[in-house]
């Protein structure tokens, strides 16, 4: 009797989102069975990845890639329009750092301007971080949705606490996609989904950022939290986990004891780039490996390495 | 584990104003009941059309297009002791949203119904019954083989087959309801798929008291491995029961607003 290999069947399929407008639009999610797996199922789209840019000249960063950017960091519009004509990723993440209450405290109005400034200067799909305080990003949010209205930007991210002005904007007022962020909380995660949808945003225009870790940080606990949701989505069939999942590598992996020790502080363990390369690589690597649709990095020599791992599986 | 298959009870002849809508063949009241059934959680819609021995084929072909084109080909019970009124539903009916379910075959005179599940690849109610109410576990069990064994011949997945152990009104049949849960405990550790008319359990109660007798004999029964029921979906309490039975036994992922969906 022939051989015949056994196929794992889902019935649920993970919702097709685009991001961005016209060639370079990028589509996240499509797929029917798990990561890569496509010896049980149709995979969808290819995994996305993305490079992190800033809305202010990012002093703490490493030594190499301020000089790799040069002057062109100093100005947001210059700098995304640089990534894209050198480095072309498939996405690129504008993070306002700049208007964080405890650093510049900038205002929703500046970010706005520097938001419309950095998509009319690229062709990629943007992704728009906050500052991770829930109450400035609502009001920041507002503003930056509406200056970038026509341009699909995803917006990382609708929280607990500010999911009806930030889901109103970003989903309702002005057309765009919104991530929808629970700290490694499978519940959570679905509860905001659903809060959402109350809301009248549509679950084809979430996109999930279920938190994320450095490698070494409780990163099984996150594999699990991954695994756990798609399972749901695909065998369970729940459609209210059916969204694709971003995840901001970068803003995890560059603040770890491995990748802010200078080397003359810990002269064991080398090059301080280098060790921030694998920290992300690691990191972004097993993320996409469990389900992650798309990943943001920091440092082109990951991303370079990013893409090549998912144009050799995907 | 899959999650609890609900299917909506309330098309049914045995209610004046469905037998007076399938009569004058009226569709405004059968479909205000199919929508309110699919609105409050039923994964499938009994269309019970009763013995319909004059029209019964034309009349399930109408129900079912009826009901099918204006809710997006949701999956369907077919419920008649008219074999030839299911087959000419099975004939119109759309697979797309999932199998028709036939409501229902036994263990012994309509046995032969496996051969048109069969033959039009739907899935079948398996009533553990003969003639006349099954004494026992014991007897509920030697029926659910001989079923399993005619369906194996007919090439019939068993798990297309729903068996119904025959659920028991408890006022006056209170000694056999454990007999009906260690039916569903057997049938479900056979890797088989169960069902059941639960409203049958609390027949003859005072209006107020049957929602918990329902109710609380669903839960005990999903505990045992029930894997649906024909039930009353507009029954909030006992939905609500049957999610949360649902996220306990872990077949669908928690979530503070799960009762609302």
């Amino acid at each position: 009797m022939a051989f015949k290999m056994s196929v794992q069947e889902y019935k649920g399929k993970i919702n097709e989102v685009e991001i961005g407008k016209g060639e370079k639009a990028i589509k996240l999610g499509g797929q029917q069975t798990l990561a890569f797996y496509d010896f049980d199922g149709d995979t969808g789209n290819s995994q996305k990845i993305g490079i992190e840019i800033t809305d202010v000249y990012p002093e703490e960063w490493v030594t190499g890639l301020k000089e790799f950017y040069g002057d062109a960091a100093k100005n947001p519009a210059e700098w995304a329009k640089f990534v894209e004509e050198k480095l072309n990723p498939d996405f690129i993440c504008l993070r306002l750092q700049g208007a964080d209450p405890n650093e510049l405290d900038k205002s929703p109005e500046e970010c706005a301007e520097v938001a419309k400034a950095v998509v009319e200067a690229i062709q990629l799909p943007l992704v728009i971080a906050g500052t991770g305080n829930h109450e400035k990003d609502a009001k920041v949010f507002e503003k930056v949705t509406a200056a970038v209205e026509g341009y699909n930007c995803l917006f990382l991210a609708a929280t607990e606490e500010n999911y009806k002005s930030v889901g109103a904007a970003a989903g309702l007022a002005y057309g765009h996609k919104v991530g929808a962020e629970s700290s490694v909380d499978i519940n959570l995660a679905k509860q905001l989904n659903v809060l959402l949808d109350q809301l009248g945003v549509k679950y084809e225009d979430i996109v999930m950022h279920i938190g994320c870790s450095a490698a070494g940080y409780g990163f099984e606990y996150l594999v699990s939290t991954v695994d756990r949701i798609r399972l749901a989505a695909l065998a369970q069939n729940d459609k209210t986990l059916q969204m694709p999942i971003i995840t901001p590598v970068s803003f995890e992996t560059w603040g770890v004891k491995e990748t802010i020790a200078e080397e003359s502080d810990a002269p064991d363990w080398g090059d301080r780039e280098e060790r921030g390369i694998t920290m992300e690589v690691t990191t972004a690597t097993s993320i996409l490996s469990v389900g992650a649709d798309a990943v943001i990095v920091r440092h082109p020599k990951s991303l370079e390495t990013m893409k090549d791992f998912v144009c050799q599986f995907a | 584990m899959e999650k609890f298959l609900v299917i909506g009870e309330r098309i049914h002849c045995i209610s004046p104003a469905i037998r007076k809508a399938l009569a004058e063949k009226d569709p405004a009241p059968i479909l205000k009941r199919a929508k309110e059934q699919i609105e409050a959680g039923a994964d499938y819609v009994d269309v019970n059309i009763g013995p319909a021995e004059k029209n019964g084929e034309e009349l399930m072909t109408w129900a079912v297009q009826l009901i099918q084109s204006e809710f997006d080909n949701v999956p369907l019970a077919l419920d008649t002791v008219n074999r030839k009124a299911i087959e000419a539903g099975l004939k119109v009916y759309n697979k797309e949203k999932g199998k028709a379910i036939i409501n229902s075959a036994d263990a012994g005179p309509r046995i032969d119904l496996f051969d048109l599940a069969a033959e039009y690849d739907a899935k079948i109610i398996g009533l553990c019954a003969k003639e006349g109410i099954p004494r026992d576990c014991e007897e509920r069990i030697a029926y659910c083989t001989e079923m399993l064994e005619k369906a194996m011949e007919v090439g019939l997945d068993p798990s297309d087959i729903l068996f119904d152990p025959l659920f028991l009104v408890i006022k006056g049949m209170q000694e056999k309801q454990s007999e009906v849960l260690e039916a569903i405990r057997q049938i479900t550790e056979m890797g088989l798929k169960t069902t059941g008319g639960l409203s049958n359990v609390s027949n003859g109660a005072p209006k107020h008291v049957r929602p918990i007798l329902d109710t609380g004999f669903a839960a005990m029964a999903i505990q045992c491995g029930l894997s649906s029921a024909i039930i009353n979906p507009c029954d909030k309490e006992l939905m609500d029961m049957i999610k949360t039975c649902d996220v306990i036994k872990n077949n669908i992922l928690y979530a503070d607003s799960y009762l609302d969906l």
